[in-house]
């Protein structure tokens, strides 16, 4: 791959949306870059600030230079997945009215990671003359999953046992039982399932196994690609937390999870941080002693400016580079993608 | 903790809920406190005598460290008097059922077991959804003759909201799928559970911020229709409603300016118009919520203004003893 792969990781809440964004922005400001940004959460914020009706599909940035934007919508890939994968119209309605394909597609969020890693090289894919390619992630370690837990994007096609299904699929192609079937564990293993389900549930699982066959293979052949471009040298997984301690168990829980997958951190980002020498201003205490209107702000600013201390030193160390960016200012307003941009620029300058 | 208090729309001072239901999911975006929420309901209700459960679904339990422990599994583990946590795994809640509860030990270890039927399970969809909801029915009935495990109160800690009103929508995503067979008669019990107002409810957590507040009303209205009734309450953690002053340069700001260095001084003001921003924030979340869940929306002070050191065992404290007022009455 030639393009530059940037992920951003971290616990919910830490500004992974912003600084992907501002990051995004940064990098699109160097000539010659062709960039995109794939979100995962359609926060208002980032709409608002791109002032763009951001889809599945990527759409260009006004004012952004070469910056494309998408939000992932598992629902709207799937369907294009789908399409792309069934070419038969009567085939392509049958997958889209099964009732286990519209669970997939429209309400549960448990896949996440495995859609926005399919997304991920699927714009490699239609996009040749991409340098760079930002991707924001669901919260915490649910965001790599698909990378720990490999078995779980094989499970869609692997086995015997969906054989075994896809033969039971009415009307789906083999009308002979493959050798043995129903002889043995297959026996007992069909009779099983349909004890716990009933037939008819079985049958749609099957019908759907049968028909989304293609979809999964493209769909994890896309994974795969995904995670090799993961793993090349020039790519980068930036961990994110905020000034606060679970954000900083999580980043150091991702770097370990991210190591067993052979994966490094590039750097952990402490985000919202303030700036060194609270602590010795005396006159800050002083203050809050005397003034009962500044004493829960001191008092904030002091018990904030401890925890960044434990933050900080808690993930020195764990990743390649430590990052510390200050609040952004200004993401409300108007002006906000130049605060954003500036945010991300200031990422960029420490990463380098 | 002095000055600790929770407020609801009524006024200053807690209105204690008139009755809540045994299972309470707390929905919520990442990162606004939810599962500090969730503890600190279950400290409160602990200390007037329930047995309460704080049932989690993470990839990895957060709650027990808090008490000094480690992660819970799926095994409730008591981390104070009365107050249990414990973590929803796939993988134990399939063995529990089969083997503990339908005792099909056999059946367990040649069908389920063996690994395509495991690799179907992790792979089909809405299957965890269902044993983790199967599980949390179970918790609060049959688990007492089973298991010898009896809670008054389960306070769900659901993984994120998205996923949080998936589950309340559960039911009716797999009633399209026309199970039937053993998941049926679970499904079914489920959708008693989750039909039932004295069983099962939902209270929503939020920040006083942009983005917290923005998502609150998109998860408010969309959970109140899965549910089919409104939710109990909804909360609004890290409030600064009662201690900052809607103020961007307050006069005791302006007179630390020539005391302390210009960097120190500037993030002061940023902080304190961040304190203070958060007032509207919360305004709008109260005025947007109006009406929209049966208690109304309840602040809970930002601890760290309050003295506290962070520690998250801290802040459970110090929120709990404001909400135990909250529990006053309820049945």
């Amino acid at each position: 791959m030639t393009a530059r792969l940037h992920v951003l990781l971290g616990a919910g809440g830490v500004g992974k949306t912003t600084l992907a964004a501002g990051y995004a922005l940064a990098l699109a400001r160097a000539p010659g870059r062709r960039v995109g940004l794939l979100g995962i959460d359609p926060s208002r914020r980032l709409k608002d600030a791109l002032a763009v009706a951001l889809g599945d599909m990527d759409a260009p940035v006004p004012g952004a230079g070469a910056l494309r934007a998408a939000i992932l919508q598992p629902a709207v890939s799937m369907r294009r997945w789908a399409s792309e994968a069934c070419p038969d119209p009567a085939t392509r309605e049958r997958l889209v009215g099964n009732p286990f394909f519209r669970a997939v597609a429209d309400r549960l969020a448990t896949a996440t990671d495995i859609f926005a890693a399919a997304r991920v090289a699927e714009w490699a894919e239609h996009d040749p003359g991409l340098t760079d390619l930002v991707v924001d992630t669901a919260p915490g370690l649910n965001a790599i999953e698909f990378l720990t837990r490999p078995e779980r994007v094989a499970a869609f096609l692997g086995g015997r046992l969906i054989s075994w299904l896809r033969w039971l699929a009415p009307g789906a192609g083999s009308t002979q039982a493959p050798g043995g079937l129903l002889r043995g564990g297959a026996r007992r293993v069909v009779g099983g399932l349909v004890r716990i389900g009933g037939s008819r549930m079985l049958g749609e699982l099957a019908d759907f196994f049968s028909l989304i066959q293609g979809t999964f293979t493209r769909m994890i052949g896309r994974v795969q690609a995904t995670e090799r471009w993961l793993h090349e040298d020039a790519s980068q997984i930036l961990v994110v937390t905020s000034v606060r301690q679970d954000g900083a168990e999580t980043a150091r829980q991702l770097v370990g999870a991210l190591s067993e997958a052979g994966l490094g951190a590039r750097a952990v980002v402490v985000n919202r941080a303030l700036p060194a020498g609270f602590a010795t201003e005396g006159a800050l205490v002083e203050v809050a002693a005397a003034d009962p209107h500044a004493a829960p702000v001191i008092r904030y600013a002091l018990a904030y400016a401890a925890i960044q201390e434990r933050v900080v030193e808690g993930v020195r160390g764990v990743a390649g580079k430590t990052v510390i960016l200050p609040d952004a200012r200004g993401l409300d307003g108007d002006g906000r993608l130049e605060a954003m941009a500036r945010i991300g620029t200031l990422m960029r300058g420490g990463l380098e | 903790m002095a000055g600790a208090t929770a407020s609801s729309e009524n006024g200053p001072g807690v209105t204690p809920l008139r009755y809540l239901p045994r299972v309470l999911f707390v929905l919520g975006k990442g990162g606004v406190g939810r599962s500090t929420v969730a503890t600190a309901l279950a400290t409160a209700l602990a200390a007037r005598g329930d047995r309460v459960l704080v049932f989690q679904w993470a990839l990895s339990e957060a709650i027990a460290p808090w008490f000094g422990l480690p992660p819970a599994g799926i095994e409730p583990c008591e981390v104070a008097p009365r107050l249990y946590v414990a973590n929803f795994r796939l993988d134990d809640s399939l063995r529990m059922y089969f083997v503990e509860h339908l005792r099909l030990g056999t059946f367990y270890r040649h069908v389920i077991h063996g690994s395509a039927v495991r690799r179907l399970v992790e792979a089909a969809p809405g299957i965890a959804e269902m044993m983790f909801l199967g599980h949390l029915c179970w918790l609060t009935t049959l688990a007492e003759k089973e298991a010898g495990l009896r809670f008054d109160r389960v306070m769900v800690d659901t993984p994120a909201s998205g996923h949080g009103t998936s589950l309340l929508d559960l039911p009716e995503t797999l009633g399209a799928m026309h199970v039937s067979g053993l998941l049926g008669s679970e499904m079914a019990r489920v959708g008693q559970m989750m039909g039932d107002p004295a069983w099962t409810g939902a209270v929503v957590v939020s920040l006083p911020e942009e983005l917290a507040v923005e998502e609150t009303l998109e998860v408010v209205p969309r959970a109140t229709k899965s549910l089919g009734r409104p939710l109990v309450a909804a909360f609004v953690n890290r409030s600064a409603a009662r201690f900052v002053e809607d103020e961007a340069n307050p006069a005791w700001l302006l007179a630390l300016h020539d005391r302390v260095q210009p960097r120190v001084f500037d993030s002061l003001g940023g902080i304190q118009s961040d304190l203070a921003g958060r007032l509207g924030f919360e305004r709008r979340l109260r005025d947007a919520l109006r009406g929209a869940t049966q208690h109304g929306t309840v602040s809970l002070d930002d601890q760290l203004a309050l003295g506290s050191d962070g520690s998250p065992r801290g802040i459970v404290t110090a929120l709990a003893g404001s909400l135990e007022a909250l529990f006053a009455g309820a049945a």
